[in-house]
């Protein structure tokens, strides 16, 4: 097992890529806390379904564009299991508006959550990982919309431009102590977020712009966490790594 | 506590932060160039000197960051003016400024930052 008795803290875990990557850490050996915001009922199963496949995870209640939810949480991890390995940010919302029309609000609710979500949580395993333990993964969920932007994302897109951003910067200044920050950049991944634009464009018509033909899953983005908080990604710091089936080269198909 | 134990106590905590031996620890050796350390091992044991003497120590002492921030009444060409270094003695007065006056070059502010300057530092903050 790749990450025998290490700490994984994620959040967004209980639906989506989150419940993937979730499945995917605590399956290689990681104890995994997760945090889930509104479903409960989704939390207890993938604890339950956690645990029959004879690994370890725990919900923990919270919502990360709440500023202090990051230390309570991450403190009542440390109190529980003593470290944190690996830190996947991965709770991320989208409220999808064109500018004209986009109010302070729905820029708040995207900014707070992705992106000041994403500081609370690396500020509150920082200390621990590059102090304590002198080592670390942190893992941000970025998006490829962040560099190949959609009209009506500007909220989302500013917030995922930043996370890699933030990634290069926490790289470069926690390299020295072994804390090792990258982002995974999903493209269309079939989940519950990416579900009204998939209805919009049409599945078909979205997969004849990825080159290898079908939407990603969400296992296609938690085995690429997966390396990125295993052994073998262990020079591999300040880097978004873009899966998306190779839908951000743009080509026109046919 | 005496400045004995007080050095002891800050060998150990840069033993810890550092990862260097015990004997390169000496009261002169300059945290940068002797010791390695780089900015984020400043913090690192101002964080452990604080658990160590159990105090607070307040960022913009013992190693403030960035002093002058070009300053030009404080600094001019790469060299810190007469009213830069009187600021230096208000801002940190328990740094030996000696040797420094000499030839105050802005570079060489860093070579001040001795694991003498963090013991007389702490001395006089826990007392004798």
């Amino acid at each position: 097992m790749l990450l025998k008795d290490q700490v994984a803290v994620v959040t967004g875990g209980s639906r989506g890529i989150g419940k993937a990557v979730v499945l995917a850490l605590a399956k290689e050996g990681a104890k995994v806390a997760f945090v889930y915001k509104g479903s409960a009922d989704a939390a207890k199963t993938l604890e339950g379904e956690v645990a029959t496949a004879g690994g370890t995870a725990k919900a923990y209640q919270g919502d990360v564009g709440d500023p202090t939810a990051g230390e309570r949480i991450v403190e009542a991890v440390l109190a529980e299991w003593g470290r944190v390995d690996i830190l996947v940010n991965n709770a991320g919302v989208i409220r999808d508006k064109l500018f004209l029309v986009m109010e302070p609000d729905d820029w708040n609710v995207v900014i707070n959550t992705n992106l000041t979500g994403v500081f609370a949580f690396c500020k509150a395993v920082a200390k621990q990982m590059a102090f304590k333990q002198r080592s670390g993964r942190i893992i941000n969920v970025s998006s490829i919309a962040a560099e190949h932007v959609n009209s009506g994302q500007a909220n989302y897109a500013a917030s995922k431009g930043a996370i890699n951003s933030l990634t290069r910067v926490l790289a470069v200044e926690l390299g020295r102590r072994n804390v090792l920050v990258n982002a995974v950049a999903p493209g269309f991944i079939a989940t519950d977020m990416s579900q009204a634009v998939r209805n919009l464009a049409g599945e078909d018509n979205l997969k004849k712009m990825i080159p290898v033909r079908r939407l990603g899953t969400p296992e296609d983005i938690a085995a690429v966490v997966l390396f990125l908080a295993s052994p073998a990604a262990a020079y591999i710091t300040g880097q978004v790594i873009t899966v998306d089936g190779g839908l951000s080269l743009g080509a026109v198909s046919g | 506590m005496t400045r004995d134990e007080i050095f002891t106590r800050v060998r150990t905590t840069l033993v810890d932060a550092l990862n260097v031996d015990d004997n390169e620890v000496t009261p002169a050796a300059r945290l940068r160039a002797d010791l390695n350390a780089e900015s984020i091992d400043f913090l690192d044991i101002v964080f452990r000197l604080e658990k160590q003497f159990a105090l607070k120590i307040p960022r913009e002492d013992l190693f403030p960051e960035a002093i002058f921030q070009g300053d030009p009444a404080f600094v001019a060409n790469g060299k810190i003016t007469p009213d830069g270094l009187a600021e230096l003695e208000t801002r940190m007065p328990y740094a030996d400024l000696t040797e420094f006056r000499k030839d105050p070059k802005l570079e060489k502010m860093e070579d001040l930052f001795t694991v003498n300057l963090i013991v007389t530092y702490l001395e006089s903050r826990v007392g004798k």
